[in-house]
């Protein structure tokens, strides 16, 4: 029997974990398109919002789901609550604290980005995006005011 | 730019390897010098070479926010927040050799905060975790093979929780940042070596008991 050393007793963990929690199929696809997407962004000179809090509300009746996504950037909060119901979506947002905004919600893929619906941002910092299309989305906050430096969210699944 | 020292572990930083320790032997396909290499690559302007790197070091990053329990939802945001931190901060990083522990100890970081702030009451979902053997076939060697996992689950599962996440983190990670371990795992720095040394310790003992090697 030999004494197993250091190096093989870590390759069995590596082994057992690749074998019982192996990487989700099509991890990798996502992930490079998220990177892809977001060195565009920087090279758009885009300010990239970061997610801090995911949650999920339970299945509604229906298959109906919700979730929502808290993505921050500097002072700006941004709040979504996402409601899915069969193959479309609703978006609804809250900008703390409230500024004149358009929001475009872009649809991403590896082949390019098209937006798919657009909407502004009333005095109390909500807006709604209905009829959304299920995928990769991206949400872009333009301020009305030009000098102000267009944000971003990461791509997300919806 | 090459790597700045051989692939292998240093076993003098940490003062506790056993005499004899085997240095992990310089692999050709050492992920964290590819990962070097693509990262240059990617600075000089081929953006063929991120895609390259996101596809070298996503397992990598998989397992190491794994290791905390996330749900498999919670992991992917994480893994893609630590993508995300790269190509934001891409310049922070000068040494193309230090992109690999630059990254896994963002999405460790990370992985704990998240961990931190989800609900405790909320449990993880275990059968996230649960043993998903491939099916069992009729022929003799197929039968071996899935006695053989086995018994290497078995070992593995039998850790003491705070083990199975260290040996985990240290497995899929070239030289993790002991000090960040072991806040992470609410240790003291110094008791890391020795922690991982008795936790290695235990594995051998129960892959020896179980005939394994």
């Amino acid at each position: 029997m030999s004494e197993m050393s250091r190096e093989d007793l870590l390759d069995v963990v590596r082994r057992v974990w690749e074998e019982r929690d192996p990487v989700p199929e099509q991890l990798v696809d996502r992930m490079q398109a998220a990177a892809a997407l977001a060195a565009s962004d920087v090279d758009l000179e885009l300010e990239l919002m970061e997610l801090v809090e995911r949650s999920t509300e339970l299945a509604g009746a229906r298959g109906a789901t919700a979730y929502t996504l808290r993505f921050v950037y500097g002072e700006t909060d941004l709040l979504l609550r996402i409601a899915v119901e069969g193959d479309v979506s609703r978006v609804d947002g809250w900008i703390v604290p409230p500024q004149p905004m358009t929001v475009h919600a872009v649809r991403t893929s590896p082949t390019g980005r098209e937006d798919a619906v657009v909407s502004d941002v009333g005095d109390s910092g909500r807006f709604v995006l209905a009829d959304l299309p299920l995928g990769q989305l991206q949400l872009k906050l333009e301020p009305r005011d030009r000098a102000r430096t267009a944000i971003a969210t990461p791509a997300f699944e919806i | 730019m090459g790597v700045r020292e051989p692939a292998g572990r240093a076993v003098g930083s940490e003062g506790v390897a056993p005499p004899g320790a085997a240095v992990r032997p310089q692999r050709v396909d050492d992920p964290w010098a590819q990962a070097a290499e693509c990262f240059a690559r990617w600075s000089d302007g081929d953006p063929g070479a991120l895609d390259d790197l996101v596809r070298l070091m996503t397992p990598v990053l998989w397992h190491v926010v794994r290791a905390y329990r996330l749900p498999a939802d919670a992991a992917e945001d994480v893994v893609q927040a630590s993508w995300l931190a790269l190509v934001r901060r891409r310049d922070a990083i000068r040494d193309p050799a230090a992109v690999g522990g630059w990254l896994t100890t963002t999405a460790r970081r990370e992985a704990w905060r998240v961990h931190a702030s989800l609900d405790r009451a909320t449990p993880v979902e275990e059968q996230d975790l649960a043993p998903r053997l491939p099916r069992q076939t009729s022929a003799e060697t197929e039968v071996v093979a899935h006695e053989q996992r086995r018994v290497l689950w078995d070992a593995v599962d039998a850790l003491p929780p705070r083990c199975q996440r260290l040996l985990r983190v240290v497995a899929f990670t070239n030289r993790p940042d002991y000090a960040q371990l072991a806040s992470d795992l609410g240790m003291p720095v110094g008791s890391i070596g020795p922690t991982r040394g008795r936790c290695l310790a235990k594995l051998r003992v129960a892959l020896i008991e179980a005939g394994a090697c």
